[in-house]
C-alpha cells in the first residue's frame, strides 16, 4: 500500500495528463456521437420534412435502420474495430475518437428515439392545434420534453465510452489505456502491478468526474416543470 | 309540454345572423378506406353562436371539427371563416386565428401556466407587457388568481383547473372562433357541471363563435344554442335548436339519439320566470278568495306554510324553488318534498306565484299568449 502510494506520489504528473486525455477522449467521442445520433432522430421524427407519400416508411423505415446500423457498430469487438481502422486513419487521437464515437451512438439515439416518441400525443395534438409548425414543435415542445431521457442516454453512452476507451491504447490512444496495457504486457515486473490498478482506478475516477458534470448539466438543462 | 312554450326559450337572439364558419360541401375520405367518413356536409355557424356537435361514436363529429382549423385536411369542399375562403392559406397561420380546445387538455408540462397561456400571442410576435396583461386578463376570466397561478406548473394543477388553463390558452390571441373537442369530457360529474356554468358565463363575456363537439346530449343541451346531431358517416341529421331537436325529432336517427328522456330533459331548457305563474295570496291580506291559494308569511316575508289550497282537504308541505331556475329544478323539488306544488320565490325571498304538477303534466301557459 505505501509503495502505491509512492508510485502515485512519483508518477503523478503523468497520471494526471492520463486522466485528462481520458476525460477528454470521452467528451469528443460521446460529444460528436451525440451530435450525430440526434441530428438523425431529429430529422426522422420531425414531420414534414419528408415528401408525404414516403413520409412513414420512410421513418419508420429510416428509424430501424439507423438503430440496426448503431447496434451493430456496437458489437464489433473493440480491439477489431481499433484494428480495422488503423490502416485508414493511421495511429494516435483521430482513429481513437472516431471509433469510440461509433459505439457511443447507438446509446443515444436509442434513448432519443424512446424519448421523442413517448412524448404525450395530446400534447403534440395542442401544439398543432395552435399553429405550432412541424420544426416549432419539434424545437419547442418535443425536444424539451424528451431531453430527460435524451440526457440519460449521453450518459450511458459515456460510460461505455470511459472502459472501452482503454483499447485505444493499442494503437497509441491517449488515456489510462497506456498504464493498463503497459502493466498487462509486463506483469511481474516493478511497478507493472501498479500500472494496471492505477488505468483500472483511473477510469473510476473519469467516470465519478463524468457522474458529478452530469448531475449539474441535467439540473440545468431540465425544464422546471417536468423534473422530478 | 305543447308548442307553445317554444318561442320564448329559442335562442336565436344570442346569436347574429352571418355566418361565421361555413362548410360547403366538404367531404372527407381517409387514405386506403373506399367510404368516406364524412360526405358532401353543409354547416353554417352562426356568429356568436354556440353550436354543439353531437352523434354517436365514429359519426365523424370530431373529424368535422378538425377539418374547420384544418388539422385535418378535407378531401373535397371549401371551408369559409367569416366570409374568407380558408380551404388553402397556411394550416399553422389558420389555427393561430382559430382557438382550440381538447378533451386531453394537453398543456405544455415543461412551460409555466402562464407561457401557456401565453403560447400563442407570442408567436404572433405581440410584446411582452401586452402579452403579460393578457394572461392576467385571461386567468382572471377563468377565475383563476394570476399571482398564485401564473408561475406553476400544469402538473401542480387538478384536471378541472387544467381545464379552465386549457380553455384561457384557446381564447389568449382572442379569436373570433372557437373549436372544442368534448373539452369537460374527462371531468368528473360535478366539477364538470360548475365548468359548464362557467364556461356560458365566460361566453358572455367573450361572445365568440364555438363549435363544441360532445357525445353527451344533457351536455349539447344546456350549452347549445344549436345542436348539430350527426349521423353516421357525418351525414347533418338535425340542425336546429336544443328544445326544436327534442321536441321535434327529424327523423327516426335524431328520435332514438335523443331517446326516451327527451321530455324531461326539455323541462331544463324552460325558465321559470318566462311561465305565468298561479297567483298566490299572502294571508292576512285580505280578500282571502276561495280560488286562489293561500300562503303564510314570517316577518321578512318568506313564505312559512301553506293556509289554503284550493280543491284539497290536506294541506302539503312548503317546498319553493326560485325564479331564475328551470321547471326542471321546479320538477326536482316538488318530487324531492313529496309536495304536487311548488311556491317560485325572487331573489328576496319574496313569493311571486305558484306553479302546479297538474299545469306541468297539462299545458304550461308562457307569458303574452292568450288563455
Amino acid at each position: 500500500m505505501e509503495s502505491y502510494l509512492r508510485y502515485l506520489s512519483e508518477n503523478s504528473t503523468e497520471l494526471i495528463f492520463y486522466a485528462q486525455q481520458h476525460f477528454l477522449l470521452v467528451g469528443y467521442s460521446v460529444g460528436l456521437a451525440s451530435v450525430i445520433a440526434l441530428a438523425l432522430a431529429l430529422l426522422l421524427h420531425t414531420n414534414q420534412l419528408t415528401p408525404p407519400s414516403w413520409r412513414r416508411s420512410l421513418r419508420v423505415g429510416g428509424r430501424e435502420t439507423s438503430l440496426l446500423l448503431a447496434s451493430a457498430a456496437l458489437t464489433i469487438p473493440s480491439l477489431a474495430l481499433f484494428g480495422i481502422l488503423q490502416p485508414l486513419l493511421g495511429l494516435g487521437v483521430t482513429p481513437s475518437i472516431v471509433a469510440l464515437t461509433l459505439y457511443a451512438i447507438y446509446p443515444v439515439l436509442r434513448n432519443t428515439l424512446a424519448g421523442l416518441s413517448s412524448v404525450d400525443p395530446a400534447v403534440l395534438e395542442a401544439a398543432r392545434g395552435v399553429g405550432m409548425g412541424p420544426v416549432r414543435r419539434m424545437l419547442r415542445v418535443q425536444l424539451p420534453l424528451a431531453w430527460p431521457v435524451i440526457i440519460s442516454g449521453i450518459r450511458v453512452a459515456v460510460l461505455i465510452v470511459i472502459s472501452i476507451a482503454v483499447v485505444a491504447a493499442i494503437i497509441n490512444g491517449p488515456g489510462f489505456g497506456k498504464p493498463l496495457q503497459d502493466g498487462l504486457a509486463r506483469l511481474g515486473a516493478v511497478n507493472s502491478f501498479n500500472e494496471v490498478i492505477t488505468g483500472t482506478l483511473g477510469c473510476l475516477v473519469v467516470a465519478a468526474c463524468y457522474e458529478i458534470v452530469f448531475v449539474v448539466v441535467r439540473r440545468l438543462t431540465t425544464p422546471r416543470g417536468i423534473r422530478v | 309540454m305543447s308548442e307553445t312554450v317554444q318561442s320564448p326559450i329559442d335562442s336565436t337572439h344570442r346569436s347574429g345572423q352571418r355566418p361565421m364558419i361555413a362548410l360547403e360541401g366538404v367531404s372527407k375520405t381517409y387514405p386506403k378506406q373506399s367510404k368516406p367518413a364524412v360526405a358532401e356536409l353543409n354547416l353554417q355557424v352562426p356568429e356568436g353562436a354556440i353550436v354543439t356537435l353531437i352523434g354517436p361514436s365514429g359519426c365523424g363529429k370530431t373529424t368535422i371539427l378538425k377539418m374547420m382549423n384544418r388539422l385535418i385536411e378535407p378531401t373535397t369542399g371549401r371551408i369559409l371563416l367569416a366570409g374568407e375562403d380558408v380551404t388553402d392559406v397556411n394550416g399553422d397561420q389558420l389555427r393561430r386565428r382559430i382557438g382550440y380546445v381538447i378533451q386531453q387538455v394537453g398543456l405544455f408540462p415543461h412551460l409555466t401556466i402562464g407561457d401557456n397561456i401565453a403560447v400563442v400571442p407570442k408567436m404572433l410576435g405581440w410584446d411582452k407587457r401586452r402579452v403579460a396583461s393578457r394572461v392576467d386578463e385571461l386567468l382572471h376570466l377563468v377565475g383563476m388568481e394570476p399571482d398564485d397561478f401564473r408561475d406553476r406548473y400544469p402538473r401542480q394543477l387538478s384536471g378541472g383547473q387544467q381545464q379552465r388553463v386549457g380553455v384561457a390558452r384557446g381564447l389568449a390571441a382572442d379569436p373570433p372562433v372557437m373549436l372544442m373537442d368534448e373539452p369537460f369530457g374527462a371531468i368528473d360529474p360535478i366539477t364538470r357541471e360548475r365548468l359548464q356554468d362557467e364556461f356560458l358565463e365566460v361566453q358572455r363575456q367573450v361572445a365568440k363563435t364555438i363549435c363544441f363537439v360532445t357525445h353527451d346530449l344533457s351536455e349539447a343541451v344546456k350549452l347549445g344554442d344549436r345542436i348539430a346531431v350527426f349521423a353516421a358517416r357525418g351525414r347533418l341529421a338535425q340542425y336546429d335548436t336544443p328544445s326544436e331537436v327534442l321536441a321535434h325529432p327529424a327523423d327516426d336517427f335524431v328520435t332514438e339519439f335523443v331517446g326516451s328522456g327527451a321530455a324531461v330533459r326539455r323541462l331544463s331548457l324552460l325558465e321559470i320566470n318566462l311561465l305565468e305563474l298561479e297567483e298566490i295570496v299572502i294571508s292576512g291580506a285580505g280578500a282571502a278568495g276561495k280560488d286562489h291559494p293561500v300562503l303564510s308569511v314570517d316577518g321578512a316575508g318568506h313564505p312559512s306554510a301553506w293556509q289554503h289550497l284550493p280543491g284539497s282537504e290536506h294541506l302539503p308541505p312548503l317546498v319553493t324553488v326560485p325564479l331564475s331556475g328551470t321547471v326542471y329544478d321546479a320538477v326536482d323539488v316538488m318530487l324531492d318534498g313529496r309536495a304536487p306544488v311548488v311556491v317560485v320565490v325572487d331573489d328576496n325571498g319574496q313569493p311571486r306565484g305558484a306553479l302546479h304538477w297538474e299545469a306541468l303534466v297539462a299545458d304550461l301557459r308562457t307569458k303574452g299568449q292568450p288563455r
